[in-house]
């Protein structure tokens, strides 16, 4: 009779409740067509400056990653550094060795490998250090959102507080203090948790605002309201409802959050207050080569550098990307 | 053992309100509230009174519906009926107990008889969960010790009662229209066949023609499953067609409550009046209604004694004092008003 | 030559998926003082029609095609300064949220006598002036104080009739009211409904009236469009179409009014959903739902499933219907018989 290919199931007006055409939905997709079809992958087809990002950011963290595997020699074993080839210049200069791909610092150690290692050191800070704000500022975040009242207001001045230390000052405290009850090979020892633990600790109430802010729009829709009169606890509605719909800011200031964090370790790093030069991240390698800038050897403090603003800047281009895909849109894309 | 309430005919009261009333403060936490007056620290409070003094009851079986326009406080009557919110006086009894004073805990078995739908059907599910998953939380929550098998059952028996297909299951809630966001609420309601069903504004955001599907769902479930509705809303063309009885509320007084008909029939309150001339009906030729003075006053101040005398064409001096309370006349409607029971309107 | 032609408006939305025709083949006239009504359910393209009028339409959608002529000028090819004069001027619109439609920051006032001076060159006071008086005119109380103050401190009510009053500020040959007063409340609304005619009247202003409310509709027009899923399906004066209506879905709209049921019976409901602009039926967008693809002897209407329907004639109403278009020409035949 006729024909009902994507359309209503019924044609006959008054015909009781019927249902709402069922067949009026397309196929049900799968999580990888649903993904295909996303606005996120078709923005990311269209920007190359996210795709060149990404794979330049992916790059960086892979070789970072595999380091002890990839890098020609060891830095740190003493073994290998040979005094006498110090300050070789990198391979596109005359007099390099070919040994040394990207010259020789001071000591003799090939550059290659030092930042291959510094920035897998910088990248496990900076991973780190993000990781640990977003625990906590996530869930301080939910629970003064969610509960308000005296629990906001406690949670919120213990943000301000935390604020009015710059992640300098906590840095120096804690340094300070480690080294003076530790000793500074303790400190040298732990430097990396020790950094993870301040930047972590320095910037968690950024995570907590955003969190706040999103928990708050979201309390009060009305799939919360039904939670509630369902009869759910609290915890489970913040956990297993709210959170998952305040995640895209999360994820959106979680790529500046990791490029700050890998700027301030480097920072401190720099002023000697981060990782020490045995164990060296990309920061401790600019400042050791700053000295002998004057005396020719440039690229012992300025490939390092480079590195670093290349890495940063591909992690702060994907997040210029990832806040304009995931801001809300006037029309259905 | 507090008494249930009972009509003249014996019928029994399944939800009480009793001497409700509400108040939000405006004046934020306890340091905002600290002001210089003439030299001295004060403290200065202000408040929405959004309820003053309701009272009403919700026999078995039937649908009360609530109408009044924005800032009469009926939203916030169901709110606290459903214990999203707690009355600053007054008490409500489900049943003949007292809950709006019972602990989440001791609630719970109440949650399951007493359940809700919301007017914004885009809001009121949750976009990251399936709706499979929407439909078997409630079930899982009041029913521990039900098995993976009884869980899927009852949700496939509840989808099919309000026609939902049951492929719907895997997809969320932001691939289908208002209509089908609503039927499915309808069903997360029904899972855990509840008595009582508070609806706020259940059709007022979906047009007209699904509006008519969504309405006699809801009277179908209710001939079904013997439900009592208290059912909120601004329509006045869905309360003469779905009400058992009416309450008109104004400014958080209830002005008038009556059985449908008669409410439509003869309004008594000079509100209720001016409320049923306003709806455009299909067969005006122009604007027919009857003109109020002024505009909404706010509920922040309100005005002294009858809250309605401001705009009222028939105050005198003793509605601006007195406030009136609630008196039944000789056809049943109960009616809060000085002009009625003086016998001049 | 009517004051607003309408003709062959189509308007499409450039998306990711292809291109959406958000609106087909509209053809309407207004003439002056003329009141006019568009109604239809959400997703049927009556805004979309209103802003296109004045080539308001933002990216990505876009006037495909056709022409929308005011005073035999057309507009949508305009420049946007020779369009400026006409929006505002000539043509003003007034939206369905007053919060959003006023600026939270600037005075009544401020809002009043910037409109005015963009178009006209006079004096602050002389613009003050014309603004208290159009205030005056929507009934507001107090108008002296209401130009200093801001609109967070008027009610919804006062900030609809500010609105209109600026509507009129220019003394506009037509307004267009995108549904005025669905965010009101039902006396509120009687009121603004009752001005707005009112006004109307007075001035000889045209109306353009957008809304899903039938009610409101057979108050206050003399004309109406029925709108479903991007096309007008029906047109004429909006006495006759509410009281014999021709198209099946407006037949269906009237019917499912709670007004139109017995108490305690079912209300008649149409079946199913508007389809959504990207995916619509073959032939008539309405047929999935319609009870008349099926003759009464069983047979079917084979045009419904596979042809648009074009307007049909029926008495002083048009209808875009197959079965409206065979009962037309069975009358015809009748009375070419006796």
């Amino acid at each position: 009779m006729t024909d009902s290919s994507h359309t209503s199931s019924t044609n006959t007006p008054s015909a009781g409740t019927s249902s709402a055409s069922a067949a009026a939905l397309p196929a049900l997709p799968g999580r990888w067509e649903r993904f295909r079809d996303s606005y996120l992958l078709y923005s990311f087809k269209r920007d190359v400056i996210a795709q060149l990002s990404l794979l330049v950011f992916i790059a960086l963290v892979a070789i970072a990653a595999f380091a002890p595997w990839l890098s020609p020699m060891n830095p740190y074993d003493l073994a290998q550094i040979d005094i006498l080839s110090s300050e070789l210049p990198p391979f596109w200069i005359d007099g390099s060795d070919p040994a040394y791909l990207l010259g020789t610092d001071a000591q003799g150690r090939d550059m290659l490998s030092t930042i291959l290692y510094g920035a897998r050191v910088s990248l496990i800070i900076g991973f780190g250090a993000v990781a640990l704000q977003a625990v906590i500022g996530v869930s301080f975040g939910l629970m003064a959102g969610y509960l308000g009242g005296r629990v906001d207001a406690f949670l919120m001045r213990l943000a301000d507080i935390q604020l009015s230390f710059s992640t300098l000052m906590v840095a120096i405290i804690v340094g300070a203090l480690v080294k003076a009850i530790f000793g500074s090979a303790t400190f040298s020892t732990y430097a990396v948790p020790l950094l993870v633990v301040i930047i972590g600790l320095a910037e968690w109430p950024q995570y907590a605002r955003t969190v706040r802010a999103s928990v708050l729009a979201e309390r009060s829709k009305e799939y919360v309201d039904a939670a509630r009169v369902m009869g759910l606890r609290s915890k489970r509605i913040m956990f297993r409802h709210v959170l998952p719909n305040t995640l895209s800011p999360i994820f959106v200031i979680s790529t500046v959050q990791i490029a700050n964090a890998i700027i301030s370790e480097a920072a401190l790093s720099f002023l000697g207050l981060g990782m020490p030069e045995t164990h060296p991240s990309l920061g401790s390698l600019i400042k050791a080569g700053f000295d002998y800038i004057q005396s020719g050897s440039w690229w012992i403090t300025l490939i390092p550098g480079a590195v670093l603003v290349i890495l940063v800047l591909s992690i702060n281009l994907l997040g210029d990307w990832l806040r304009d895909v995931m801001n809300p849109r006037l029309y259905k894309g | 053992m507090s008494a249930q309430a009972h009509k003249t005919d014996g019928t029994e009261a399944l939800l009480e309100i009793r001497q409700l009333e509400k108040r939000f403060s405006l004046s934020g936490d306890f340091l905002d509230q600290l002001r210089f007056k003439g030299g001295k620290l004060v403290r200065h409070q202000e408040h929405v009174h959004a309820i003053n003094g309701v009272t009403l009851e919700i026999n078995r079986g039937e649908a009360l519906c609530v109408v009044g326009e924005s800032g009469c406080g009926k939203s916030t009557v169901a709110r606290i009926v459903m214990g999203l919110l707690s009355p600053s006086a007054g008490e409500i009894h489900y049943g003949g107990t007292r809950i709006d004073n019972l602990s989440s805990r001791q609630l719970l078995p109440f949650r399951r008889r007493m359940q809700m739908i919301f007017q914004n059907p885009y809001a009121s599910l949750n976009p990251r969960m399936t709706i499979q998953q929407t439909l078997e939380e409630p079930l899982r929550l009041h029913n521990p010790d039900w098995n993976r098998q009884q869980i899927v059952e009852q949700v496939e028996q509840v989808m099919a009662s309000v026609g939902i297909d049951p492929d719907w299951g895997k997809r969320f809630g932001h691939e289908f229209s208002g209509g089908q966001r609503q039927r499915i609420a309808i069903a997360r309601a029904l899972a855990v066949d509840p008595e009582f069903i508070v609806a706020d504004e259940p059709i007022s955001a979906l047009d007209v023609s699904i509006q008519a599907q969504v309405l006699n769902l809801l009277m179908d479930a209710q001939h079904e499953r013997n439900l009592t509705y208290l059912f909120i809303t601004h329509d006045l063309a869905v309360v003469e067609h779905f009400g058992t009885r009416v309450a008109v509320m104004y400014l958080g007084t209830v002005c008038e409550i009556a059985d449908t008909a008669t409410l439509f029939a003869n309004p008594r309150h000079p509100y209720t009046q001016a409320l049923l001339s306003a709806i455009p009906r299909l067969d005006d030729d122009g604007p027919q209604h009857i003109r109020l003075e002024g505009e909404v006053p706010t509920p922040v101040n309100l005005p002294s004694g009858c809250v309605f005398h401001g705009r009222c064409p028939y105050a005198n001096a003793r509605c601006k004092q007195e406030v009136p309370v609630l008196q039944t006349q000789d056809d049943g409607i109960r009616v809060a008003c000085h002009a009625v029971e003086e016998g001049r309107l | 030559m009517a004051l607003l032609e309408v003709n062959h408006l189509d308007v499409h939305f450039a998306l990711r998926k292809g291109d959406v025709h958000a609106l087909r083949d509209i053809n309407f006239t207004l003439e002056r003082g003329e009141r006019l009504g568009i109604v239809g359910e959400s997703g049927a393209g009556k805004s979309v029609a209103a802003f296109a009028l004045l080539n308001l339409i933002a990216k990505p959608g876009f006037i495909a095609g056709g022409e929308v002529n005011f005073e035999g000028k057309t507009l949508n090819t305009m420049s946007e300064r020779r369009l400026r004069k006409v929006r505002g001027n000539r043509i003003s619109m007034i939206f369905q949220d007053p919060m959003m439609t006023l600026n939270p920051v600037l005075s009544i006032g401020e809002q009043m006598i910037e409109c005015l001076k963009a178009h006209r060159r006079i004096t602050s006071k002389r613009a003050r002036a014309i603004a208290l008086d159009k205030l005056h005119q929507v009934q507001i109380p107090s108008p002296e104080t209401r130009l200093a103050q801001y609109p967070h401190e008027l009610s919804g009510g006062m900030r609809q009739r500010v609105i209109i009053a600026i509507a009129l500020l220019l003394d506009p040959d037509i307004i267009i009211a995108d549904e005025p007063t669905t965010a009101l409340d039902v006396t509120i609304q009687a009121e603004i409904m009752a001005l707005l005619l009112n006004l109307c009247e007075q001035h000889n202003v045209g109306l353009i009236l957008i809304t899903h409310d039938l009610g409101v509709v057979s108050q206050v027009t003399q004309r109406m469009l029925v709108m479903y899923a991007g096309r007008v399906i029906e047109q004429g004066p909006t006495r006759e179409i509410i009281n014999d209506p021709q198209h099946p879905y407006t037949q269906g709209l009237i019917n499912a009014l709670p007004q139109m049921a017995t108490p305690g019976e079912q209300l008649n409901q149409i079946p199913g959903s508007m389809p959504s602009l990207d995916n619509l039926p073959s032939g008539c967008a309405f047929h999935p739902r319609c009870g008349f693809v099926e003759r009464a002897d069983g047979t079917t209407r084979r045009a419904c499933i596979d042809e648009v329907p074009g307007f049909v004639t029926s008495g002083n109403c048009q209808a875009a219907c197959h079965m409206v278009a065979e009962m037309v020409d069975d009358r015809r035949l009748k009375e070419e018989s006796l």
